[in-house]
């Protein structure tokens, strides 16, 4: 039998990278530990030439731009790369798909701080009952708008990133603040 | 920009045979698949090196989750051992260096078409299903734009008109392989053509199920804990096959999804479906060391 391929740097990077991003999807507010930390390994696991990105940070936007993806305004984007968010109304400006293609809505990824601030209790697909975390630096009201804005199916996914850690909220999840 | 950052070094193939882009794809797929529960995402479906129909949706997934230290399982109607598992099977393996097993308990990711096993998956489990044909739509609306937009609307009520049909011409629902269901009470998904056996067991599953079809190029997935509900009416339970007493005649398994094998005489005996269980069955009877995990059904009976 012939040798195997091993992976190289870059496959074995990105596989763990996205092995983490589909598990933060899949249960919901327990986090994922990332390959590296920051935001750059989701850029290169998941990004080339067919994306549409906005990156707030313009050293990532190079890396994002180096994949391929274009660079465009936060309403076109597929995707979003953003530090911190200016104020919940910088929401409205996320694409959230359609019934047609759900899809379409965008996956949103930000900076935060996990295990410390407001108390949130997340609930729906990939909760065993609900499951409570606590999520600092995100703007005020943002939960608030969240579920205001999104009419499931539609709906954007959401990665809160703090160091090498990930947290994933999928449009399908609800999120209480107690 | 220099050419160096344009290019990668020389590699003789793609490690798990798929390309980096091809990867990228399903990658940002399966995480739209994940969010919105039993909702069908369109994918391009690479060409790999098998025919269209024979597991290529399964494939691709699980080419893009490989890597060296997931164990490897692959499944055909329950058999690990059957052409198209054991080739998929040497297949990854091939191309990943990913350890293989046939055990459920020791599997990382199970590929499988068409059963899901006896004992039940766990947390930290991936199950990728095989799927040929996608749309539960479709024996109702075989335009797949109009489909698309009852699903949009949620508009089902054709899916129980056809439920109903079946119940007035021959008393009893005569659908017995993907067995329409409703995922998180929205979208009605097939669950790829699973006998009505394992349909419950894919309801608040610990497990992560991805379900692809290769040739029709969509792909949709059921997180763990998500309700899935079979289609049913109010009055008209929801019925497993009558397979709760069967003795399997190779292993004695009893109360398990059996094979039906036709004898001379006319007269059937059973096999057990998941043919792994049957083989720790048989080296447990022979008093040997082999260890079967809890599995859904005890007695023939799902646990409630």
């Amino acid at each position: 039998m012939t040798a195997h391929p091993a992976p190289s740097e870059f496959e074995a990077r990105t596989n763990a990278t996205f092995e983490a991003l589909m598990w933060a999807l899949s249960r919901p507010g327990l986090t994922r530990d990332l390959p590296a930390p920051g935001q750059a390994g989701i850029v290169e696991a998941l990004l080339d030439r067919e994306c549409n990105v906005h990156c707030a940070d313009p050293d990532l936007a190079r890396i994002a731009a180096a994949t391929g993806a274009a660079l465009v305004t936060q309403e076109q984007a597929d995707h979003l790369f953003l530090d911190m968010l200016p104020g919940a109304d910088a929401l409205r400006q996320i694409a959230l798909g359609s019934d047609l293609y759900p899809e379409t809505g965008a996956t949103l990824v930000c900076n935060a701080r996990l295990g410390q601030g407001a108390a949130l209790r997340i609930s729906g697909p990939g909760c065993n009952g609900a499951v409570d975390v606590k999520v600092a630096g995100l703007p005020d009201g943002f939960w608030q708008m969240r579920a205001r804005l999104m009419r499931y199916p539609m709906g954007f996914e959401l990665f809160l990133v703090a160091g090498a850690q990930v947290l994933g909220v999928p449009r399908s999840s609800q999120v209480e603040v107690i | 920009m220099s050419l160096e950052t344009l290019t990668k070094s020389w590699e003789p193939m793609s490690y798990g045979f798929l390309d980096a882009s091809a990867k990228r794809e399903i990658r940002r797929k399966t995480l739209k698949a994940i969010a919105v529960p039993g909702c069908q995402i369109p994918y391009a479906s690479r060409e790999v090196p098998m025919a269209r129909g024979w597991g290529t949706g399964g494939l691709q997934v699980s080419c893009t989750l490989i890597n060296p230290d997931m164990r490897v399982k692959v499944i055909d109607q329950g058999a690990d051992d059957s052409v198209n598992a054991a080739s998929i099977r040497k297949f990854l393996a091939r191309v990943s260096g990913a350890p293989v097993t046939m055990d459920t308990l020791e599997a990382d990711l199970i590929q499988s078409r068409h059963r899901i096993p006896e004992e039940k998956l766990r947390e930290d489990q991936v199950l990728v299903l095989q799927v040929p044909n996608p749309e539960p739509l479709r024996p109702v609306q075989p335009n797949m734009s109009i489909a698309r937009q009852m699903h949009a609307d949620a508009d089902y009520g054709r899916m129980w008109l056809q439920l109903y049909e079946q119940i007035v011409r021959s008393g009893r629902v005569m659908q017995g392989a993907s067995y329409p269901s409703l995922v998180n009470g929205r979208f009605v998904m097939t669950p790829s053509p699973i006998p009505r056996w394992d349909v419950p067991k894919m309801d608040m599953a610990a497990h992560l199920t991805i379900l692809s079809a290769g040739r029709e190029k969509r792909l949709h997935a059921v997180p763990p804990y998500t309700r899935v509900e079979p289609l049913v009416f109010d009055d008209v339970p929801f019925r497993v096959e009558d397979h709760g007493r069967l003795v399997c005649t190779r292993s004695g398994a009893r109360g398990f999804f059996m094979n039906e094998i036709p004898q001379e005489d006319g007269t059937s005996s059973f096999e057990v479906s998941d043919s792994e269980l049957g083989v720790k069955t048989i080296h447990r009877r022979d008093g040997d060391a082999a260890r079967i995990g809890e599995t859904w059904y005890t007695d023939g009976e799902m646990a409630q």
